[in-house]
């Protein structure tokens, strides 16, 4: 770390401001607790109240469903799994950017993850929640649900091992339960540092709670900083296999656009593609509200584009070849669903949207411009997440309703039920994600304290290396 | 609970991390046993000042791990090919290729657990009060304090250690008595 930034614009490896300079510890504790203490303001509470509408659409749809059965859905023969498995698929990639902002550039130690990943954690686990909800819902008796775990039932049987149904459940609770381990370890020391500056007994107490007496010890921090480590490290495949598996989902089956071998890698592009568009869609406008532009700086944001940009890019490709081994397998089935029925059939229009927001829309990150202007990334990003959501439309719908044999071909629309759950899952996604924003400290405080550090003494360095 | 134990410390606040590592280390270097330090985010060299073995965590993941994967392999074995033959196409009952996905998610649910309830034990939590909670200024330690703690014999006089303590630059002592759990 001999020189500054300045004179290496472009070395990844310098030093940079990721954390406003003129900060100490003690300011640093006041902007982000900050806005944990405050009385939440006018824009908190309408934005509450919106999220608490959206989420009671979600109670009556569900309501509706138990009650009434799977009937009220637009599914049908042949489209047997539509918004139920669209929106399982397209939260989980959502949820999968979390994970990757906080392990994987933790292994990589990327010093700028520090501003975002509590935040993008968080989001993770709100996006696996709501993502949990369709499949139970989807199976129709979701009472049952707990017939797919291997527990030692009167029925006499176990579940079917080869499914990647099963291998689903598996990866999706597994997934739920580790992030949750790796949030909350994060979040220990933080809940230790607002119970020591709660304003009353009460708050000092619940927070207390639930930071189970950390004191900050040396002989704590020691095995904390390892076992922090080997989490990050475990959820880094993890993240992986689960899109994986989802994928498998699709690739194990025989449908003339499920059948491929690139799906893995293409759904965990996807994944990652829709996942950090929907941190930029919520990071936005929060740094805002919560004044946190000194620790979330734009530098954040750039690179975050950029990772945007870079799976876009992967994302293509991976039509790409989905479409050219449709001609090249010059198998007439997929020929068909590549060419013509998703490009000029039914659903055209979805089609042509996905193309527009997936493939054409990251490139405008290429112009730093537009990397640096946070209209342009913010309209950008949620045009991203409506083009994956079509990505997941068209894979599954149109595979389903023209598949091999004309004449047991079919059309799906959705109904009102689908939509309400569909938009109350965004209002639950809203609601926790809100209450998060209220109650726990949305930047890991102990970590950008430490940071600073590590910034201080660089700088120290590089002006004693400069006399 | 029988008699009361009493549990004593001699607490120090520091004004930056480094100088609380140094002192630390002088203070093992005069003989110090079970010190501990308090700090807001780990301290660097702070693990070898107090002169801490490596930490037990990874090989607790690595217990966990190999349990859950054998449990995942063992489990479906004995499952589909076993107990309950289930005959898919005439597929091999012992298909290890389709097991795969289950034992690898099993295996690091199981790590996970392993370092999370490993980090509680090693570390003695959830646990709601310590003697050093006692001192009302010990709060700073979790935001903006960097704390050194001696243990210390309760009732005996402390003047010896405080000194010391002073004498590396702290800028605040007290001593703080509590019950020992």
């Amino acid at each position: 770390m001999a020189e500054t930034a300045a004179h290496h614009p472009l070395d990844p490896l310098e030093p940079r401001d990721l954390v406003a300079p003129h900060h100490d510890d003690k300011s640093l504790n006041e902007t982000l607790l900050d806005h944990v203490w405050r009385k939440p303001g006018k824009g908190w509470f309408m934005l509450f109240g919106l999220s608490l509408s959206a989420l009671g659409l979600l109670v009556i749809g569900v309501t509706y469903t138990l009650a009434r059965g799977i009937g009220v859905w637009g599914n049908n023969q042949p489209v047997g799994w539509a918004f139920d498995i669209i929106n399982f698929v397209w939260w989980v990639g959502i949820g999968h950017a979390g994970t990757l902002i906080s392990a994987i550039l933790l292994l990589f130690q990327q010093k700028w993850r520090t501003s975002i990943n509590r935040f993008a954690e968080a989001m993770t686990l709100f996006a696996v929640m709501c993502a949990g909800l369709f499949p139970l819902l989807h199976t129709g008796r979701p009472w049952f649900a707990f017939w797919l775990f291997p527990y030692p039932s009167t029925l006499g049987a176990w579940p079917q091992f080869r499914s990647p149904l099963v291998w689903d459940v598996f990866a999706i609770s597994t997934y739920l339960t580790v992030s949750a381990l790796f949030w909350f370890v994060g979040l220990i020391p933080d809940l230790a540092a607002l119970r020591d500056s709660s304003k009353t007994k009460l708050q000092r107490t619940i927070y207390g709670l639930f930071a189970l007496g950390w004191r900050g010890s040396g002989r704590h921090w020691h095995n904390y900083k390892i076992a922090y480590l080997l989490l990050a490290g475990l959820s880094t495949p993890l993240v992986v296999s689960v899109h994986t598996i989802v994928s498998f989902d699709f690739a194990v089956s025989l449908l003339p656009g499920w059948h491929a071998t690139i799906f893995p890698p293409y759904f965990v592009a996807g994944a990652v593609f829709s996942g950090f568009a929907m941190v930029i869609t919520l990071i936005v406008p929060a740094r805002k509200y919560l004044g946190l532009r000194d620790v979330i700086t734009d530098r954040h944001l750039e690179n975050m584009n950029k990772v945007i940009l870079a799976t876009g890019l992967l994302v293509s490709y991976g039509y790409l070849m989905e479409h050219f081994i449709a001609w090249y397998s010059q198998n007439q089935y997929e020929f068909w669903t590549f060419y013509v029925n998703r490009a000029t059939g039914p659903y055209a229009g979805v089609y042509w949207l996905m193309i527009t927001c997936n493939v054409v829309t990251p490139n405008i990150f290429w112009f730093k411009k537009c990397r640096t202007s946070v209209p342009i990334m913010w309209v950008a990003s949620i045009a991203v997440n409506i083009g994956m959501w079509c990505e997941r439309f068209i894979i599954i719908v149109t595979s389903l309703s023209q598949d091999f044999l004309p004449s047991s071909w079919g059309i799906y629309t959705p109904t009102w039920v689908d939509w309400s759950i569909y938009v109350g899952t965004l209002g639950l996604f809203g609601t926790l994600f809100l209450l998060f924003l209220k109650f726990v400290p949305a930047v890991a405080i102990s970590e950008v304290k430490e940071l600073q550090l590590e910034l201080k003494h660089a700088a120290h360095h590089n002006s004693h290396g400069a006399h | 609970m029988e008699a009361k134990v009493l549990d004593s410390w001699v607490l120090a606040e520091f004004a930056t991390p480094d100088i609380l590592v140094d002192a630390t280390r002088q203070m093992r270097e005069k003989g110090f046993q079970g010190m501990d330090t308090y700090s807001p985010y780990p301290l660097h060299g702070g693990s070898e000042a107090l002169g801490l073995p490596p930490s037990r965590v990874p090989f607790i993941a690595l217990c966990g791990g190999l349990t859950g994967m054998v449990t995942a392999l063992s489990m479906q074995t004995w499952m589909n090919t076993i107990d309950y033959k289930l005959n898919i196409g005439g597929r091999p009952l012992l298909s290890l290729p389709a097991w795969v996905p289950i034992t690898f998610e099993l295996t690091v649910l199981f790590a996970a657990f392993g370092i999370f309830f490993g980090l509680l034990g090693l570390s003695r939590l959830p646990q709601p009060y310590h003697t050093v909670f006692e001192s009302e200024d010990f709060r700073s330690a979790s935001t903006h304090g960097y704390w050194l703690g001696v243990p210390h014999a309760p009732g005996q006089d402390a003047a010896a250690v405080i000194d010391q303590l002073k004498a590396l630059g702290a800028t605040q002592v007290t001593v703080v008595t509590g019950e020992k759990e």
